[in-house]
């Protein structure tokens, strides 16, 4: 016997002066190897034509779908309906930009991160690209890939009571791509220069461990690990 | 009306448009990039097992070079690529893996010394030089003479998105998330841009360029089940369709992948089979050593898919609620390896399946992955038929894949396309075609008539429901332009799509012109029906078999009469596209089409086969060097871009 | 740069990550005084005269001969100023605006995230010690001396401070224990994070509780002491003879040299009232 699953779903327009922000209930009978995107998808096709969301890969790899399901941050596509009690709620990211119901604006907060922190290689000069690659511990590259898997999903924004509180703090994803870019040979930056894109309260000194980020990430980053690194390496800069 | 200027726009925010950003921007150009959603989310994203490159560093890359890979290229294709494309990409290719490990993709490295790895179901143990130790490593992947995909786990198109995308923000690149293109601004013989519509305001403007480039990606979403992501609906291929001008080539060339997982169709790499994976039947046979005792379960994907389909037709599929499927075991891999290189797959098996990979057999069958054909242009990325109009990527038909692509030379393409493209089109930006001569009046009827488009459609009191359509047209298309095709299917789905399409225009929108997810369904149906009519119409007409193409009336390769290229054109008022054909020249190719040494040996021989054969065992019975010989049979250097054609340094082969 | 005029900020601002670490610093000097002081303090638990004993020994005692109270006090200055810095610091951190206040609600309850939650119950307990914690502070600065059975069971009963020190053991062991484990996981260097942070939430809680009871129990202790000696209040306390060192000037008088210890040696009893808070 199939559950019929009840969805409380946030609905707001914040462009249209009509609307009032509000919670929407659905009702979808379950199905085996039920996820949040074909469980929305059908309530989009069978009830609310005008609900908006974010799918992209839908395959957990693009980081499109992160929305609060039950109060906690993760990635809708990949979370089965199985794994819920059957009600559930759903809410847009907090801590960004909200375009309509539960799609909400990462690329904007995202791309204005990176500029702050200058979150790209910065190379000493362009190789010549006939010749062979410089080497590169093998080690060392999978270390690099290890922190270059951060899918921007904004999890653990919006898992950080730091970060909600205060808008301009970098959140762990900005912390660990400057570890990555840290550890990363090819970028020939100092301690010091990382020091001055995050070595104040909006950057590593205003993270106040309360590991949200590391919970949620669907990833499973490491990111205690990445803050702490970078926390002990930016604190020397200032003895 | 908001008019905004760049030197170049790309519509399309993934591998391909940022390298062609990037290279604009590179030679002194204001390029912006449009895109669907934010940049870094594009379906380059979802590329797992890796990138081709004949960087010869691994043990059993030794050999490698771009001959070996140009071969394997043009036999994956079924002969049906553009050999000058393909010999182009087969020497940028080194070029673009370096550049990219220089900007910070993590490429997986050389480890000098033993390791062990699986090899047709055997533990091997292969020894590395100590001179390749940390250089880029490589596995092994479907139709390649050589281990030539060099990966980065199985998160390659992450790994090269995110370093791309880090560039084009490090050089300020604009990118435009969500906007949407929706439809060229051009005068019938240049393009001058595009309108646009914000997806979060619904606001309408006009972008006006020198140059614009489509690099949208495939038109995968035309089929029910796809690996693609869900923005991979042929927007691209519906712009320049639409402009009544531009033509479409190969559409009906889709490659179906073997392994994408039962029921969701999210892909699992080739890498998994590269890697040693094995494919395995109800009864827990390993089947594909009896179809292709040579190239096993890495014959081309085109090849492994259909043996596949056939093996589960001679009842050996094993049956669920989601019809039958075939396993894909990697057990054997162990969970290390499984960890460390197949990491994603392990997620996907994790969230979608409920299993280990590691212990559990992943249910997966052939499912629609790639589309070969696009907007074609010339071999600098440029519409023949409409200048200033320029495409790469999966979006093109460039045509580096004709009817089969391997796997690891589409994200190959992207960069090296990108690389390529990008210089040609700030030669032309740089050129006196390339000055932007537009009235704004052109640009206000453009966007006029979208706007006019749109309103009608949420005035009109529709009475078709687009959900409804859009099921139907994902049906037509799995079961009558699918794997196996037919003559009679393929006319009852060219009927059904035309019928679709004329019903598509009465279909009801309820809600506003800004964020309205229906409004866009509403707009962009009829536009993916046109892309799926030149699909069917492409299969219909073409009476053949020949890589992914495969007619169960025609089972043959006909050389003689379809050695050419579909051109899909849609001519303003028409109920069906237009298709024409473009000739291959055999007698100009370096490597004559033959056997692909892999699949069905069923071909009609074309008359001048033969004798361009003789002319290059000729020439290769003189033993040259190998760079004097191709450069006769084939020239290609002059096409490239001056900085690109430097030879590549291997550690075999030193630069002179 | 040099010139004494420059408005041009430093290449560096060295002073965001100085006050991070001291922050850390004094919190972990604070969380760990905390911790001995309650053993110290629970010693009455071994009986009056090992409590006496120890609080001797902080007066230096056993060292120089003779009880040296500003010792004590001194010490009671130093933890003052670590307090009053680590407070100043930690205030940084406080949610300031009704907005910040609301969002951190908000997120808390949606979350039922456990160090989310112990965050707040550290603003929560930190604030009240800004209050409560001074109290008790600046008594032990005034009078260091009155540290000892009687003295200090007194204070606890017929002073009627033991309605403060229950609320201070409850705020000090929470903030403390969950501050420690906060400071592991903010710089600790881990092989595998996943696995030391459950260890050290186990042993985080372990400790909490193990002071809690101990904290408890001392408590009672003082009270039932304090409660029985309440006719006398304001008596100081006399160690049992036989144990204890003698309280000559210069007598040499090590920890293991036992004498009787004359009542005239032992410093005078302050003149304070009975009841009043000794």
């Amino acid at each position: 016997m199939p559950r019929t699953l009840t969805f409380h779903v946030f609905r707001h327009n914040p462009r249209d002066p009509g609307s009032e922000p509000g919670v929407r209930e659905y009702q979808v009978e379950e199905a085996s190897g039920m996820t949040l995107f074909i469980a929305l998808t059908r309530i989009r096709e069978e009830h609310d034509p005008g609900l908006s969301f974010d799918f992209v890969c839908r395959a957990g790899v693009c980081g499109s779908c992160a929305m609060l399901i039950n109060g906690r941050p993760g990635l809708a596509c990949r979370t089965l309906t199985s794994e819920l009690p059957g009600t559930i709620s759903l809410f847009p990211l907090p801590g960004f930009e909200l375009i309509a119901d539960l799609s909400v604006n990462t690329g904007k907060w995202m791309r204005a991160m990176s500029e702050r922190l200058q979150a790209w290689v910065h190379l000493s000069c362009e190789v010549n690209l006939n010749e062979i690659e410089a080497a590169m511990d093998p080690d060392l590259a999978e270390a690099v890939y290890e922190l270059d898997r951060c899918i921007e999903c904004g999890c653990c924004v919006a898992a950080c009571g730091t970060a909600l509180m205060r808008p301009d703090f970098v959140g762990a994803v900005g912390m660990n791509k400057l570890a990555r870019f840290r550890l990363d040979p090819r970028d020939d930056r100092s301690d010091a220069e990382y020091y001055q894109l995050i070595g104040d309260d909006s950057g590593i000194f205003g993270c106040m461990s309360l590991l949200g980020c590391q919970d949620v990430c669907p990833k499973e980053l490491s990111l205690q690990t990445q803050i702490a690194y970078l926390r002990r390496a930016m604190a020397r800069q200032g003895l | 009306m908001k008019i905004i200027h760049s030197d170049v726009l790309v519509i399309g925010g993934g591998l391909a448009g940022q390298r062609v950003a990037l290279a604009a921007k590179r030679r002194g150009l204001e390029p912006s990039i449009l895109s669907l959603v934010p940049a870094k989310r594009s379906h380059s994203v979802a590329a797992q097992g890796g990138m081709q490159a004949s960087l010869a560093n691994c043990f059993k890359g030794e050999g490698d070079n771009e001959d070996v890979h140009f071969e394997d290229t043009v036999r994956g294709s079924d002969w049906g690529c553009d050999q000058r494309v393909a010999r182009m990409f087969a020497h940028v290719a080194p070029k673009a893996i370096r550049e990219l490990a220089a900007w910070g993709v993590a490429w997986n490295r050389v480890r000098a010394g033993d390791h062990e790895v699986v090899i047709n179901g055997q533990r091997v143990t292969l020894t590395e030089r100590e001179a390749a130790q940390g250089l880029i490593t490589a596995r092994d992947f479907g139709g390649t003479r050589k281990w030539r995909t060099c990966y980065t786990s199985d998160g390659t198109g992450h790994a090269m998105l995110y370093t791309l995308s880090d560039r084009v923000i490090a050089e300020a690149i604009p990118v435009h998330e969500r906007q949407e293109a929706l439809a060229l601004i051009h005068d019938g013989q240049r393009c001058h841009g595009a309108v646009v519509r914000d997806l979060i305001t619904g606001e309408l403007s006009a972008h006006l360029a020198r140059a614009t480039v489509i690099a949208t990606g495939g038109y995968g979403r035309i089929y029910g089940i796809s690996t693609n992501a869900l923005i991979n609906e042929g927007m691209g291929a519906a712009l320049a369709l639409e402009t009544g001008v531009a033509r479409l080539g190969n559409m009906e060339a889709v490659q179906f992948h073997p392994t994408a997982i039962v029921p969701t169709g999210i892909l699992v790499t080739e890498g998994c089979r590269g890697d040693g994976g094995v494919l395995r039947d109800v009864d827990g046979h390993r089947f594909m050593p009896d179809y292709e005792p040579e190239k096993k379960d890495l014959a081309s994907r085109d090849v492994v898919s259909r043996r596949m389909a056939e093996h589960m037709r001679a009842g050996k599929g094993v049956s669920s609620p989601y019809g039958e499927h075939l396993w894909l075991d990697i057990t054997q891999l162990g969970a290390a390896h499984i960890e460390r290189n197949l990491r994603e797959v392990k997620d996907i098996c994790r969230y979608f399946l409920g299993i280990d990979p590691a212990k559990d057999f992943i249910p997966v069958r052939p499912t629609q992955h790639y589309s070969m054909g696009g907007v074609r242009t010339d071999f600098r990325g440029e519409s023949p038929w409409l200048s200033g109009l320029f495409s790469c990527g999966e979006a093109a038909c460039w045509d580096l894949h004709g009817f089969n692509r391997l796997g690891g030379n589409s994200v190959a393409e992207t960069v090296v396309a990108g690389m390529l493209v990008g210089e040609y089109v700030a030669d032309f930006c740089q050129s006196p075609h390339g000055e932007l001569e537009v009235s704004t009046a052109l640009a206000r009827d453009f966007v006029q008539r979208e706007q006019r488009g749109l309103e009608a459609l949420i005035t009109h009191p529709g009475r078709e429901n687009a959900v409804a359509l859009r099921r139907r047209m994902e049906q037509i298309m799995t079961d009558k332009v699918g794997l196996f095709r037919n003559g009679p299917d393929l006319e009852s789905a060219v009927a059904e799509l035309a019928d679709l399409l004329a019903r598509s225009r009465e279909i009801a929108v309820s809600g506003g012109l800004d964020a309205n997810p229906e409004l866009v369904l509403a707009y962009r149906l009829p536009r993916m029906l046109k892309v799926a009519l030149t699909v069917a119409m492409g299969a219909l007409n073409r009476t053949e078999s020949r890589g992914a193409h495969f007619r169960e009336d025609h089972p043959a390769r006909n050389d003689r009469d379809w050695l050419n290229r579909t051109l899909a054109c849609w001519r303003e008022g028409d109920a069906l596209p237009t298709l024409e054909y473009e000739e291959l020249d055999v007698m100009s190719m370096e490597l004559p089409p033959g056997f692909r040494g892999y699949g069905a040996k069923n071909i009609i021989d074309h008359p001048e086969a033969a004798p361009r054969q003789a002319e290059v065992d000729e020439m290769h019975a003189a033993k040259q060097d190998r760079y004097a010989a191709q450069s006769y049979l084939m020239s290609f250097k002059q096409f490239l871009p001056l900085k690109y054609r430097g030879r590549n340094e291997r550690l075999d082969e030193p630069l002179p | 740069m040099n010139s004494p005029d420059s408005f041009l900020p430093p290449r560096i601002d060295p002073w965001p990550a100085r006050l991070d670490l001291l922050q850390s610093a004094t919190g972990l000097v604070l969380g760990l005084f905390m911790w001995l002081h309650m053993l110290f303090v629970s010693s009455i638990l071994l009986g009056n005269d090992a409590m006496w004993t120890v609080a001797r020994f902080f007066e230096g005692y056993f060292f120089f001969g003779y009880p040296l109270p500003w010792l004590v006090s001194a010490f009671v200055a130093m933890i003052f100023a670590l307090f009053v810095t680590h407070a100043w610091l930690a205030l940084r951190k406080f949610p300031t605006h009704w907005r910040q206040h609301m969002a951190y609600m908000r997120h808390m309850r949606a979350m039922r995230h456990e160090d989310t939650f112990l965050w707040f119950v550290q603003v929560l307990t930190g604030f009240a010690m800004f209050f409560l914690a001074p109290v008790h502070l600046y008594l032990m600065l005034t009078h260091p001396e009155l540290i000892g059975p009687y003295e200090s069971a007194d204070r606890v009963w017929s002073g009627r401070m033991w309605p403060l020190y229950l609320v201070l053991l409850f705020l000090v062991e929470l903030h403390g224990g969950i501050g420690l484990y906060r400071l592991a996981v903010k710089w600790g260097d881990f092989k595998d994070a996943v696995a030391s942070r459950r260890k050290l939430k186990r042993l985080k809680w372990g400790l909490t509780v193990f002071f809690l009871v101990l904290g408890l129990a001392t408590l009672a202790a003082y009270m039932k002491l304090g409660m029985e000696h309440a006719p006398n209040a304001g008596e100081r306390y006399q160690p049992a003879v036989s144990f204890l060192p003698p309280l000559s000037k210069g007598g040499g008088g090590g920890f293991l040299a036992r004498a009787s210890v004359p009542p005239s040696q032992i410093p005078p009893n302050p003149p304070l009232a009975k009841g009043g808070m000794a």
